[in-house]
C-alpha cells in the first residue's frame, strides 16, 4: 500500500476516534445527566422512617406532573426543595446537588427573576462551596425580595464563608429583625463564636433549639451545635445530654451519634468512638464520618487501617471534584477539606497545594488560614505559617484547635509569651479536642513553663 | 517529495470544535491575587505557565518532542512554534472569558490524540508539508483549551485579567522553548545531519511517543 493511502487512513481513524470520544462523551453525559431525576434509596436507619416513604410519594408525583408538563414552574420548584433536603438528609450531595441545579435551571430559564429559584440555587452553590457564586445569586434574590428573612440566612452564610465578616453581622442583625427563628438564632450563635464569645454563642444556640420544633432536623441539628460548643468549651456533660437528647428525639441521628463518638475519643475508648462513626456513616455519606473513624483507628494502633481509610476518603473527595471539573453542576469544591486529609497522611506537598487552592478563592476566611497556616506549619515554613494564624485570629476566635495551632506556631517562631498565653487559653477549660494535637500542645506549654 | 495532505485534514478543525457546545464553567476568580501587586500576578503566573510545561506537562513535552524530530530545521520549527502559540493563545483566552467552553472529558483525551497523530505522521512522511502547520494550528487550539481547564483550576484575579493570561502563556512559552532547545542540543544538532537520523532516532523515538499517547488517550476517554 501506497505510503500516501497509509496516510488517508490515520487522518480517516483520527477523525473517527475524534468523532468517537465526542459521541461517548454525549454518552456519557446522558447516563450522568439524565432527563429526569428521581430519587435515590436512602441506607440504615434513614431508610425505615415513615417520612421517607412520604418523601418518595411527594417525589412520584411531582415528577409526574413535570412529565406530562416541562414548563410546570410550581412543581419544578418543589422537586428542587426536595432535593435539597434530601441531599442534606442522606449527604448525597453530589447527586442531589446536581439534580436540583437541573430543575432550577430550567426554572430560571423561564423566569430568571423567580425569587424561589434564586434562593434554591445559592443554597446549591453554598453546598457545592461555590461561596462568591452563591452571594451573588443570593443578592440577586434579595434585590427581588429585600423582606424575606431566609435571603438574609443565605448572604450571612456566604458572606461568612468568604470571609466578610462585617457583611454577615450586618445581614445576621437583618435577618433576625424580621423574623427571629431557629435559623436566625442559630446564625446569630456562629457568628458569636466566630468572634470569640463563646457564652453568647451557647445562649443563641440554646434560643435557636427552643424555637424549634423537636424531632425536626433542623432543631436537632442546631442542638448538635450546641453540643459542639459546650465541648468546645470543656462542659462534656452537657455536650453528651445534647447528643443523647438528639438521638432521642431523631433516631440513630448521625451527627448526634458522631458527637458521641467525639466524646469517647476524649475518653480514649477508640473501640466505643469506631462503633458511633461506623453507625453514623452506615446511613450519611459525609467524609468527615470516616475522618473521625480514621482518627479512632489511629489512636487506637491501628495505624494500617486508618491509612486506608483517610485514602478512601481523599480518593472519593478528590473524584468528586474531578467530576466538577468535567460538569459545573456537580462542581464541589473540597480542597480545605483535602489539605487536612493529606495532612493526616503526611502528605504535606498535597496538602498545602490544596489550602492554597482553597486561600485563592477565600482569601479573608478564617478557617482557610489556619488550614494554610496549619500546612505551612507541618512544612516546617514558619514564617508563612505565622502570617496565615494571624490573619485566621482576626476575629478574636476563640477555637480551640485555632488557639492550640496557633499557639505552637507561635512557639515555633520563638515568641514563646505569645505562645504561653494562647495555649493557657485552651487548656484553662478543658475542651475536647482531637488527640495528638492536644498532647503537643500540653507538652509545649509545660515546655513554656 | 512532499506529501499532499487528504482533503479529509482540513475538516479536523471543524469536527474539534463540534464539542464546544455544552458550557463547563465559569472562570474561577483568583481573590488572593486581586490584593497583590502586578509584578507578583505576573511571577505567579509565568511560573504557573513554565510548571503546566514543565514538569506538569508530560503530553505537552511529548507533543512538542513530536513536532521537533522531523525538523532538522529551526526555521520550520519555528513556524509550527509559533502556529502552536498563537493558536492556544486564543483558546485559553476565549474558554477563560467563557466565549467558548468545552468539557475536559472531550478535550483531554483528543490532546493525547494529537500526540498520536503527530508521533504516527512523523513514521509515515519523510518531509513536512504546510498543512502540518495548519495541523499544528488545530491541535493548538485544542491544547490551549487544555491549559484552560488547568488554569481555572487556580483562578484568575479579576482586575488583572489580561495581564494573568498574557504571563501565563509567556510562562507556557518559555517551558516550550526550553523543551524545544533541549531536543535540539541533545538529538538534532548531534544528530540531525547523519544518515541514520530516521531509522535510529525519529522512528524509534516516534514509536515510543505514538505509544504512550495511545495508552493515555485509551486511559482518559475510559477510565478517568
Amino acid at each position: 500500500m501506497k505510503k500516501s493511502s497509509i496516510y488517508t487512513i490515520v487522518v480517516a481513524a483520527f477523525l473517527l476516534a475524534v468523532g468517537g470520544i465526542i459521541l461517548k462523551y454525549r454518552l456519557d453525559k446522558n447516563k450522568t445527566d439524565p432527563a429526569y431525576y428521581s430519587l435515590q434509596q436512602r441506607n440504615g436507619a434513614l431508610a425505615a422512617t415513615a417520612e421517607w416513604v412520604s418523601t418518595r410519594n411527594n417525589a412520584e408525583a411531582l415528577l409526574i406532573k413535570i412529565r406530562n408538563n416541562e414548563a410546570d414552574v410550581k412543581s419544578m420548584l418543589g422537586l428542587t426543595a426536595l432535593f435539597i433536603r434530601e441531599a442534606r438528609i442522606t449527604g448525597n450531595h453530589m447527586y442531589y446537588d446536581m439534580a436540583a441545579l437541573k430543575y432550577v435551571n430550567k426554572v430560571l430559564a423561564i423566569d430568571s427573576a423567580n425569587f424561589e429559584a434564586l434562593i434554591y440555587k445559592s443554597i446549591v452553590q453554598l453546598s457545592q462551596h461555590h461561596f462568591a457564586d452563591a452571594l451573588q445569586t443570593a443578592e440577586k434574590a434579595r434585590r427581588i425580595n429585600p423582606y424575606n428573612a431566609f435571603v438574609y440566612g443565605i448572604l450571612v452564610d456566604g458572606n461568612v464563608e468568604m470571609g466578610y465578616y462585617d457583611s454577615a453581622v450586618a445581614n445576621s442583625d437583618r435577618m433576625v429583625s424580621i423574623r427571629p427563628d431557629i435559623r436566625s438564632y442559630s446564625r446569630i450563635s456562629y457568628l458569636r463564636e466566630i468572634y470569640g464569645d463563646y457564652p453568647g454563642a451557647k445562649e443563641a444556640m440554646k434560643m435557636a433549639v427552643e424555637a424549634g420544633i423537636p424531632g425536626d432536623e433542623a432543631t436537632e441539628w442546631a442542638r448538635i451545635q450546641l453540643g459542639h460548643l459546650y465541648e468546645n468549651t470543656g462542659d462534656l456533660q452537657n455536650a453528651e445530654k445534647q447528643y443523647l437528647t438528639a438521638l432521642g428525639e431523631l433516631n440513630a441521628y448521625a451527627y448526634a451519634l458522631a458527637g458521641l463518638g467525639r466524646l469517647a475519643m476524649g475518653r480514649k475508648d477508640y473501640a466505643a468512638a469506631i462503633r458511633y462513626f461506623q453507625q453514623a456513616d452506615s446511613s450519611i455519606n459525609d467524609y468527615s464520618f470516616k475522618e473521625q473513624m480514621a482518627d479512632a483507628y489511629a489512636l487506637g494502633n491501628d495505624k494500617p487501617m486508618a491509612e486506608r481509610l483517610m485514602r478512601e476518603v481523599i480518593e472519593n473527595m478528590s473524584k468528586d471534584a474531578q467530576q466538577g471539573d468535567k460538569d459545573a453542576n456537580i462542581g464541589h469544591y473540597a480542597d480545605r477539606e483535602l489539605a487536612y486529609a493529606y495532612l493526616k497522611i503526611n502528605e504535606y506537598d498535597d496538602a498545602l497545594r490544596h489550602a492554597l487552592l482553597e486561600y485563592n478563592r477565600r482569601p479573608q476566611n478564617i478557617d482557610v488560614n489556619e488550614a494554610v497556616a496549619w500546612a505551612y506549619y507541618k512544612k516546617g515554613d514558619m514564617a508563612k505559617a505565622q502570617a496565615h494564624i494571624k490573619e485566621a485570629l482576626k476575629t478574636n476566635s476563640k477555637n480551640p484547635v485555632l488557639l492550640c495551632r496557633a499557639g505552637l506556631i507561635s512557639y515555633k517562631n520563638g515568641d514563646s509569651a505569645m505562645a504561653k498565653s494562647l495555649l493557657q487559653q485552651v487548656f484553662q477549660n478543658q475542651p475536647n479536642i482531637e488527640e495528638p494535637l492536644r498532647t503537643e500542645a500540653s507538652q509545649i506549654l509545660q515546655t513554656i513553663k | 517529495m512532499a506529501l499532499r495532505l487528504p482533503h479529509t485534514a482540513r475538516y479536523v478543525a471543524a469536527a474539534l470544535f463540534v464539542c464546544a457546545a455544552q458550557p463547563l464553567f465559569a472562570h474561577t476568580i483568583n481573590y488572593a491575587l486581586e490584593k497583590a501587586p502586578v509584578q507578583d500576578v505576573v511571577g505567579f503566573y509565568a511560573k504557573l505557565g513554565i510548571l503546566h510545561i514543565i514538569p506538569y506537562g508530560a503530553d505537552h513535552i511529548l507533543f512538542i518532542v513530536g513536532l521537533c524530530l522531523l525538523n532538522t530545521k529551526l526555521k520550520t520549527l519555528l513556524w509550527q512554534a509559533t502556529a502552536f502559540t498563537v493558536a492556544h493563545s486564543i483558546t485559553l483566552a476565549l474558554s477563560m472569558k467563557n466565549i467558548i467552553v468545552a468539557p475536559g472529558a472531550v478535550v483531554e483525551p483528543i490532546i493525547s490524540l494529537s500526540i498520536l497523530f503527530v508521533a504516527v505522521e512523523n513514521l509515515l512522511i519523510s518531509r513536512l508539508s504546510p498543512w502540518r502547520v495548519l495541523a499544528v494550528f488545530c491541535f493548538g487550539l485544542i491544547h490551549g483549551m487544555g491549559f484552560a481547564s488547568a488554569l481555572n483550576e487556580i483562578g484568575l484575579p479579576r482586575d488583572k485579567f489580561y495581564v494573568s493570561i498574557l504571563s501565563f502563556n509567556v510562562g507556557v512559552e518559555l517551558g516550550q522553548i526550553a523543551v524545544i532547545a533541549l531536543v535540539f542540543a541533545l538529538i538534532i544538532l548531534p544528530f540531525g545531519k547523519k544518515p541514520w537520523y530516521k531509522k535510529f532516532i525519529v522512528y524509534p523515538f516516534s514509536i515510543i511517543i505514538a505509544a504512550i499517547a495511545l495508552y493515555w488517550t485509551i486511559e482518559r476517554v475510559f477510565v478517568s
